[in-house]
C-alpha cells in the first residue's frame, strides 16, 4: 500500500512540473566522450534532447544554450559567452541537438592553461570533468532547464618502438631465425588490455623506406599475446643471400577491444606507431671488421 | 585437397613428392617468364653498343621478379595457421638513367609494378585508373632536368626539405628548384595520398571493404641562403589539404579530410674548425576535419594560407644540434622537443609530445686499436597531460666497444641499455638491458685462411602492468666458421645457434645449424647454395622443424648486364605446440606448410 502512495506522490510531482515547465532538458553524454572536442558532434558521444511543451499561458519557442565546463575540483574552466550564443527556436515536442551544440566549442571562453592546451592540441588534459547546460530566454537572464553531466577524458599516446632500434643492423645468420620486437606499452592503459599488431615490410630494390612501409604487403601482421609489448618472429627467410634486401621497415599497430584502430593525430595511420628501419649484415662477409669512422651526428 | 592426406614423419621433415611435383610446375611457370626476359636485355644490349649516341648516358635499367607458393597441410583449415606473406606474383621494373645532352643533364627514376600490394595505405580490388597507377607510393616516376643552376622536378619525387617540414613522403607532382648564386628557391605542387573510394565491407562475397582515402595535395615551398659546405639558412612552407571532391564514395569518420600547413626556419653551419650546428624551429596549423564549421576560435585563421575551423590547432616544435668532429673523435648532442598538437602531413607519423635530449660520441683509444661509440639520452612524454597526470620518462643509453688486439683477434662488445616509466598513469614500466660480446679470431697458412667468430648475447626484459611484474630473459649464442681458400673457388660457412627465451607461459628454445656455400666455377659467375635446419620448441610441447634451401646464381652476363637468381624452398612443420586434432576439420598428422620463392632479376649498367 505504501508503495502505490509513492508511486501516486511522485506521479504527482511529475504532473505539477509538466504544467509548469514548458522546456525539459536531456543531456545523454556518453561518459567517455571522444578526446577531441571538435569530434564531439559524431553520435557516439550523446545527444542533447530538449523537449518543448506548449501552454496555455506562455509559449516563448526562442532559447540560449549556457556551457560551463568544471574541472574535478570543481574550478570553472570554460563558460560559453551568453551575449554571443545562438538563438534556437524550438519546435513543439522533442528538439535533438549533438552534444557539440550543448558544448558551443566556437563560443566558449576557457581559462588561461586550458585555452593554450586546447588551441595547440583540442584536447583537455586526462581527467574528469562536468558539463552544465543551462537552457536561458533568449535574452540570457532566465533559466529555463538546467543539466549537470560528469565525463571522463583520455588521450592515448601510440607505443615507441624500442627494439630493434631504428637504423639497427642484425646479424643475418641470427635475424633468419629469431628477431625480437620491443616497444612501450600504450600511454595510459586502456580498461581492455589493447591488441598490438607486429608488421615488418621488406624495402624492395629502388624503393625507400617509407615507400616500402605505404605501398608493400607485409612479410609479417601477426598479434603479440595480448598485453603484452614484445614479439619474438621466426623469419625463416633466406637472409644471407645476395637477392635478399638487407632492409626492413616495421611498426606496431594498436588497435581496442573492438579491434578498432587507436586514433592518432591522422587517422590515415590507423593506429600504427612512427616506424623504424633495421639492416641486415653478414657477419661471414666481412671477415673481421675494421675501424670504422661512422659519422654520428648528422 | 589432396594435401589434407600429407603425413609428415615425427623424426624428420620429408620433402614428399608432393611438393616435388607442385615446386617443378612452380618453377617451370616462373621460368617460362624469365627465358621471356632474357631475349629482350640481351637484344637491349646489342643495341645499345652499336648505336653510340651524339649524348652521354650512365646509370641503369632492370627488372625484377618475385613469384611465391605457399602449401599447407591441412588446408583449409580453422584456424588458418598459417597465411601467405607474400603477393604470389611480383613484377618491378626500374629504369634510372642519367642522360647528358649539352648543358642538361636529366636524371631519370622510374621504379614500378602493375601489381597493388599496398597494405598500409588503402588498396582496392578493380582495376587502378591511370591516375591512381601514376599517384600510387608503390610506384615513382620521376625526371628532373637540371641545367645550370636550374632544376626542374617532374613526377614522382622523395624532397626533403627538412626534419620538422616534409620528407618522408614521394609526391607526384612538378616543381622548380633555383640556385641563383647564394640564394636557394624551391617550389613543388603535388599529390602525397591517392584518391581512392570508400568500399563498405560484405559478407558474400566475404570482403573486408575498403577504408578509402581522399587525395592529398601537397604544396612546398623553401627559400635560403647557402653556401655549399658553409651554411644554409631559409625557411620551409608544406601547406596539405585533402580535396573531398576526388573521391566519389567518401571514406567514413572518423577517416575525415584535413589540412595542415608548416612553416619552419632551418639553420645549418659547419665551421672551419669542425663544428656543426643545426637549428629549426617549426610552426604547424593543422584542421583535423574539414567538415566541422569554420570558426576563428579556439585558432585564428592563418591568412593567407588557412582558414580555420572549430578543429584547427596549432603548435611548435623545436630541434636543436651542435657536434664536433676531430680527427680521431667526434662528440655531439641533439635537443628535440615536439609539442602535442604539432604534426606535418610530410612526416605523418612522427610521434609528438615529447621532449628529448641525447649526447653521443665516438673516439679511438688504446693506440686507435679501439675504437668506442657511446651514447645516452632521455625522453619526456606527455608532455601536455593529455593522456594521464605525469610525463612519462625513457632512458637510452647505448656503448658499443670494437678492440682490435692482433691481426688475428678481434672483439666486439655492446651494451644497450632502455627503461621506460609512466607513472601514476598506468602503473606500466619496462626496462631492458642487453649485452652482448662478439670475439672473432682469424688465422692462415699459405692455402687457406679460417675465421671463427663466437657470439653471445644476454637480454633482460622486466615489464610491469597494472603492478605485475614479468621477468622475461633472452640467450643467444653463435658459432661462425668460415674457411676461405686461396687456391680454390669455393668459399663455406658454417654455423651453429642457440636461442632461449625465459618468460612466464613461454620458455622457447630453438637450435640451428646453418651451412653455405659459394663456388665460382667461371670468372663471371658464381654460384651460391644455403642449408639450414632448425628446431624449435616452446616448453612443454615438442619441437617445431624447419628446412630451408637456397640456391642461385649471380652471373655477370657482360660488362654491363648482371643477372640474379635464387630459389628458396622452406619447409616447416608444427609439434604438438599445434595439434591437427585443434583444426576444424581435425587433422590427423602435424600441421605443416611449405613455401617457395624465386627472385630473380637483370641489370643492365648504361
Amino acid at each position: 500500500m505504501k508503495k502505490y502512495r509513492l508511486l501516486l506522490t511522485v506521479m504527482m510531482f511529475l504532473g505539477v512540473q509538466v504544467v509548469q515547465a514548458q522546456i525539459t532538458l536531456n543531456l545523454a553524454l556518453n561518459n567517455r566522450p571522444q578526446p577531441w572536442l571538435s569530434d564531439w558532434a559524431n553520435p557516439v558521444n550523446g545527444q542533447m534532447i530538449i523537449t518543448y511543451m506548449l501552454s496555455p499561458a506562455l509559449n516563448d519557442p526562442f532559447v540560449k544554450l549556457k556551457t560551463t565546463l568544471l574541472d574535478e575540483r570543481g574550478s570553472i574552466v570554460g563558460i560559453s559567452n551568453i551575449n554571443s550564443a545562438r538563438i534556437y527556436t524550438l519546435r513543439a515536442g522533442v528538439n535533438q541537438f549533438s552534444i557539440a551544440d550543448a558544448l558551443q566549442l566556437q563560443n566558449l571562453v576557457l581559462q588561461g592553461n586550458v585555452q593554450d592546451l586546447i588551441q595547440r592540441t583540442g584536447r583537455l588534459t586526462a581527467g574528469q570533468y562536468q558539463l552544465t547546460v543551462e537552457v536561458m530566454n533568449s535574452q540570457g537572464d532566465v533559466v529555463r532547464a538546467r543539466q549537470n553531466r560528469t565525463f571522463f577524458i583520455t588521450s592515448y599516446q601510440l607505443p615507441i618502438l624500442m627494439q630493434p632500434a631504428s637504423g639497427s643492423t642484425l646479424d643475418a645468420h641470427l635475424a633468419q631465425n629469431i628477431i625480437i620486437f620491443r616497444w612501450t606499452n600504450i600511454i595510459p592503459s586502456p580498461l581492455e588490455l589493447p591488441q598490438y599488431r607486429v608488421q615488418v615490410f621488406e624495402i624492395l630494390p629502388g624503393q625507400t623506406p617509407m615507400q616500402a612501409f605505404r605501398s608493400n604487403r607485409p612479410l609479417l601482421d601477426e598479434p603479440a599475446t595480448k598485453g603484452t609489448t614484445q614479439f619474438i618472429w621466426r623469419p625463416n627467410l633466406p637472409m644471407l643471400d645476395s637477392t635478399a634486401n638487407k632492409q626492413f621497415i616495421w611498426t606496431v599497430q594498436t588497435l581496442d577491444a573492438k579491434e578498432f584502430p587507436i586514433p592518432g593525430m591522422d587517422m590515415n595511420t590507423q593506429g600504427r606507431s612512427e616506424p623504424a628501419i633495421f639492416s641486415i649484415m653478414n657477419q661471414a662477409g666481412i671477415k673481421g671488421k675494421k675501424m670504422e669512422n661512422v659519422d654520428l651526428i648528422k | 585437397m589432396a594435401l589434407r592426406n600429407i603425413k609428415f614423419h615425427q623424426n624428420s621433415i620429408e620433402i614428399n613428392v608432393f611438393y616435388f611435383r607442385r615446386g617443378i610446375v612452380f618453377w617451370m611457370n616462373h621460368l617460362s617468364k624469365i627465358a621471356l626476359f632474357t631475349p629482350l636485355f640481351l637484344t637491349f644490349e646489342s643495341t645499345a653498343q652499336k648505336n653510340k649516341k651524339p649524348f652521354t648516358i650512365g646509370g641503369d635499367m632492370g627488372i625484377w621478379y618475385e613469384g611465391y607458393g605457399l602449401d599447407k597441410a591441412p588446408s583449409p583449415a580453422i584456424p588458418d595457421f598459417y597465411r601467405a606473406r607474400r603477393p604470389y606474383n611480383l613484377l618491378r621494373y626500374s629504369f634510372n638513367p642519367t642522360i647528358a645532352v649539352g648543358k642538361w643533364n636529366i636524371p631519370l627514376n622510374f621504379n614500378f609494378s602493375p601489381t597493388q600490394t599496398n597494405f598500409t595505405t588503402p588498396s582496392f580490388g578493380g582495376k587502378q585508373s591511370v591516375w591512381q597507377f601514376l599517384t600510387n607510393p608503390m610506384n615513382s616516376f620521376g625526371i628532373r632536368p637540371k641545367i645550370g643552376t636550374t632544376e626542374i622536378p617532374l613526377g614522382t619525387q622523395f624532397l626533403k626539405y627538412s626534419d620538422l617540414s616534409t620528407g618522408d613522403l614521394g609526391i607526384f607532382g612538378y616543381g622548380v628548384n633555383l640556385a641563383p648564386g647564394k640564394f636557394r628557391i624551391k617550389l613543388f605542387k603535388g599529390v602525397s595520398q591517392r584518391p581512392v573510394n570508400y568500399l563498405a565491407p560484405t559478407i558474400i562475397p566475404l570482403s573486408d571493404g575498403v577504408i578509402g582515402s581522399y587525395q592529398r595535395n601537397q604544396w612546398m615551398g623553401q627559400l635560403g641562403l647557402e653556401k655549399e659546405g658553409k651554411y644554409f639558412t631559409g625557411f620551409n612552407f608544406v601547406k596539405s589539404i585533402d580535396k573531398r571532391n576526388s573521391v566519389s564514395s567518401a571514406p567514413l569518420s572518423p577517416l575525415d579530410p584535413q589540412e595542415n600547413m608548416v612553416v619552419s626556419f632551418l639553420t645549418k653551419v659547419t665551421t672551419d674548425k669542425g663544428w656543426n650546428y643545426d637549428v629549426e624551429l617549426g610552426q604547424n596549423f593543422y584542421t583535423r576535419n574539414l567538415n566541422t564549421p569554420l570558426s576563428s576560435s579556439p585558432v585564428e585563421d592563418f591568412k593567407p594560407f588557412m582558414n580555420s575551423h572549430i578543429s584547427t590547432n596549432k603548435d611548435n616544435a623545436v630541434m636543436l644540434g651542435i657536434a664536433k668532429k676531430g680527427k680521431d673523435w667526434e662528440a655531439g648532442a641533439k635537443f628535440n622537443y615536439y609539442g602535442a598538437g604539432y604534426y606535418t602531413a610530410g612526416y605523418p607519423f612522427m610521434n609528438n609530445d615529447r621532449l628529448e635530449y641525447l649526447a653521443n660520441t665516438r673516439f679511438n683509444a688504446w693506440k686507435k686499436k679501439m675504437n668506442i661509440v657511446a651514447s645516452i639520452g632521455q625522453r619526456f612524454g606527455n608532455l601536455s597531460r593529455i593522456s594521464g597526470p605525469s610525463p612519462t620518462k625513457q632512458i637510452i643509453a647505448n656503448v658499443n666497444v670494437f678492440t682490435q688486439f692482433n691481426e688475428r683477434l678481434s672483439m666486439n662488445m655492446s651494451f644497450n641499455n632502455f627503461g621506460f616509466n609512466s607513472p601514476n598513469l598506468s602503473g606500466y614500466r619496462s626496462v631492458s638491458d642487453e649485452i652482448s660480446i662478439n670475439p672473432v679470431y682469424n688465422w692462415s697458412n699459405s692455402t687457406m685462411s679460417h675465421l671463427i667468430s663466437a657470439t653471445y648475447t644476454w637480454s633482460k626484459y622486466d615489464e610491469t602492468i597494472l603492478n605485475v611484474l614479468t621477468n622475461n630473459n633472452t640467450q643467444t649464442a653463435l658459432i661462425l666458421y668460415v674457411p676461405t681458400f686461396f687456391n680454390k673457388k669455393i668459399c663455406p660457412d658454417f654455423s651453429l645457434m642457440w636461442f632461449k627465451n625465459s618468460a612466464p607461459l613461454v620458455n622457447l628454445t630453438l637450435l640451428s645449424t646453418t651451412s653455405g656455400m659459394t663456388w665460382e666455377p667461371a670468372p663471371k659467375i658464381k654460384l651460391k647454395g644455403q642449408l639450414q635446419y632448425n628446431l624449435s620448441s616452446v616448453a612443454p610441447f615438442t619441437s617445431n622443424k624447419n628446412l630451408l634451401a637456397t640456391s642461385g646464381f649471380d652471373w655477370n652476363i657482360s660488362k654491363k648486364l648482371t643477372w640474379q637468381f635464387s630459389m628458396t624452398a622452406n619447409l616447416y612443420r608444427f609439434g604438438t605446440e599445434l595439434p591437427g586434432s585443434s583444426l576444424t576439420p581435425a587433422y590427423l598428422g602435424s600441421p605443416g606448410y611449405s613455401e617457395s620463392t624465386l627472385r630473380t632479376g637483370f641489370q643492365y649498367k648504361f
